[in-house]
């Protein structure tokens, strides 16, 4: 990465408890990448990313910011939430675990396909849990400089 | 033909007044006025037909066919959308119709609820051979094609390449009518009867075929008042054909346009209809998030309540809803298509798409990555200073665009009235 190298940020805030909005954040952050012209399996699998820990925050946490960094090779992303916190994150990561409540569940949400999920569409993924304060996930999504134009 | 721009909702600059209905209605913000006048941009128009319906000058139109052009064949078919059966009282029959056509100046029309039941168990015999992707989306709506192709090129590969009822039926015709009849298959027209524009695109534009089986569409509202005419000439005799029905109409297919009318036939298999352009892109949104994969299929429709609510029909959607939904439960479960026949057809790729549906070329701010990136950087900036009214008089529906209008280089920031005033 020289030190020239142009990056886009941009944050954004995601209520917890806001189903209403559930999908906002990750369809503007998919916008988003489509305008800069990243390839469409890219796009693809930021939007996955970015779905499933938007719900995370909204199911889950009480508040979050989201910070979003493109440079020409790589997306950049990181949840960093106020909220309970995982107490147990290699259980929290086995596929099909969730602590969803029923009522969610009902819903649609948490099929315990979240964290895994994330974990298997990025190329670099790093969570940090602390009960009782908040859960910060860090993503990175490479280019490998396919680009559609 | 197959111009990947070509579009059936065009604007008439005589009747357009410049004013800001066709523009806030947009979903994919293809429209903006200027000098007076409301413009299209083709790569970002789907042919939804919403400013079509909010436009109170009548000045956007659609080109569907005209019936005096289709006196270049020797021999016309008509294959009318089963919307039509939902125009007229609820004492008109569908064989009525269909001979009413006939009437108008059909040599022959053939009725599609039969080709509806195929394209159901074509579906439902895909999906048992295909356990992956899902959902798999259907390929009716041919606006649905087109947003996916320019807003959601990752779903192309999850359209189900099984061709709609139309082009199903008109390729069975075009097949048997030329040895039936001893009749050159290029002088037989074989045309759709419907209430939506957007059929002109998959015909004259298709995405899936390399060339459409149809020759036209007509819309259900201009032919209307001759079917009309027809119908009130033979009103006693109808009484009587009603006893020697002609046709006989499919349970499972009757109920086609209505929105779930697609995979109501589905025995085994887990469907979720969607109707409306606003709640259709919501959830392709979500199916692009990776959600909703419990789901086989997908049907999406974009006209609201489904083909419907169609803006060429004349009979308000919800009586025409009301009147299907009657022929459906007069019709009952009855089948007419054999499971062996489709399968036979199927398995030829008979019903198959030509060519999977390819994404439109995508629109980046800029081909070169950093100059893309400053280009959005530059776009937050100006949007942050843009007064969030999005009152349109710039000519862009809403400040968002305006920035974005801004740095691809079609507006300037003097377009914004407010920002012009702060100037002054």
């Amino acid at each position: 990465m020289s030190a020239a190298e142009a990056v886009f940020r941009q944050d954004f805030p995601v209520k917890g408890g806001d189903f209403g909005k559930a999908g906002t954040v990750a369809c503007r952050i998919k916008e988003l990448l489509k305008d800069l012209g990243l390839d469409t399996w890219t796009v693809r699998r930021a939007a996955i990313v970015a779905y499933e820990a938007e719900m995370n925050v909204i199911m889950y946490a009480w508040e979050a910011r989201v910070d979003l960094a493109v440079s020409a090779g790589a997306v950049h992303l990181v949840f960093d939430d106020r909220g309970p916190g995982i107490p147990d994150i290699e259980l929290a990561m086995t596929e099909g675990y969730t602590t969803a409540t029923a009522e969610m569940r009902e819903l649609g949400f948490g099929a315990g396909m979240g964290l895994p999920n994330i974990k298997r569409n990025a190329d670099d993924f790093r969570i940090e849990s602390e009960v009782g304060r908040g859960t910060r996930l860090d993503i990175t999504i490479r280019t490998n400089g396919h680009r559609t134009s | 033909m197959n111009n990947p721009n070509y579009h059936a909702i065009h604007i008439t600059k005589d009747k357009c007044l410049g004013c800001v209905h066709c523009m806030s209605a947009c979903p994919t913000r293809a429209i903006r006025v200027g000098e007076g006048k409301a413009r299209i941009i083709d790569q970002l128009c789907i042919d939804c037909a919403e400013c079509l319906r909010v436009c109170p000058y009548e000045a956007v139109h659609s080109h569907t066919t005209s019936f005096a052009s289709l006196e270049a064949f020797e021999y016309k078919v008509a294959i009318p959308s089963t919307v039509i059966y939902g125009q007229f009282g609820p004492t008109v029959l569908p064989n009525e119709i269909l001979s009413a056509l006939r009437r108008v100046g059909f040599d022959e029309v053939y009725d599609l609820s039969s080709i509806c039941e195929l394209n159901c168990a074509a579906t439902e015999e895909y999906l048992n051979e295909h356990p992956s992707p899902r959902p798999y989306i259907t390929s009716t709506c041919p606006v649905v094609v087109r947003i996916i192709q320019r807003r959601y090129p990752s779903l192309c590969g999850q359209i189900l390449p099984i061709e709609p009822p139309r082009e199903i039926g008109a390729k069975i015709l075009r097949t048997i009518l030329p040895k039936a009849l001893g009749i050159p298959a290029e002088k037989i027209g074989i045309i759709h009867i419907t209430p939506c524009p957007a059929k002109m695109v998959s015909i004259n534009s298709p995405a899936t075929l390399a060339r459409s089986y149809l020759d036209g569409a007509i819309s259900i509202r201009d032919i209307f008042p001759q079917i009309l005419k027809a119908l009130r000439k033979s009103e006693e005799d109808a009484l009587m054909r009603h006893l020697f029905p002609e046709t006989l109409f499919s349970g499972i297919g009757m109920g086609w346009s209505l929105a779930g009318g697609e995979t109501r036939g589905l025995k085994s298999h887990r469907a979720v209809a969607v109707s409306g352009i606003g709640d259709t892109m919501r959830v392709l949104d979500e199916v692009e998030g990776g959600l909703l994969q419990d789901i086989d299929v997908l049907e999406c429709t974009v006209c609201p309540d489904g083909c419907v609510g169609g803006p060429l029909g004349v009979e308000n959607r919800f009586l025409a809803k009301s009147r299907i939904l009657e022929l459906v439960a007069a019709a009952g479960e009855h089948a007419v298509v054999d499971q062996k026949d489709v399968s036979r057809l199927y398995h030829r790729n008979f019903l198959s798409f030509d060519h999977p549906v390819a994404p439109a070329e995508p629109r980046p701010l800029d081909s070169d990555p950093d100059k893309a990136i400053r280009k959005a950087q530059r776009r937050e900036t100006i949007f942050a200073g843009l007064p969030l009214k999005d009152c349109g008089i710039c000519g862009a529906p809403d400040c968002r665009t305006l920035a974005d209008d801004i740095v691809r280089g079609f507006a300037r920031l003097e377009d914004c009235p407010f920002i012009k005033k702060e100037a002054r």
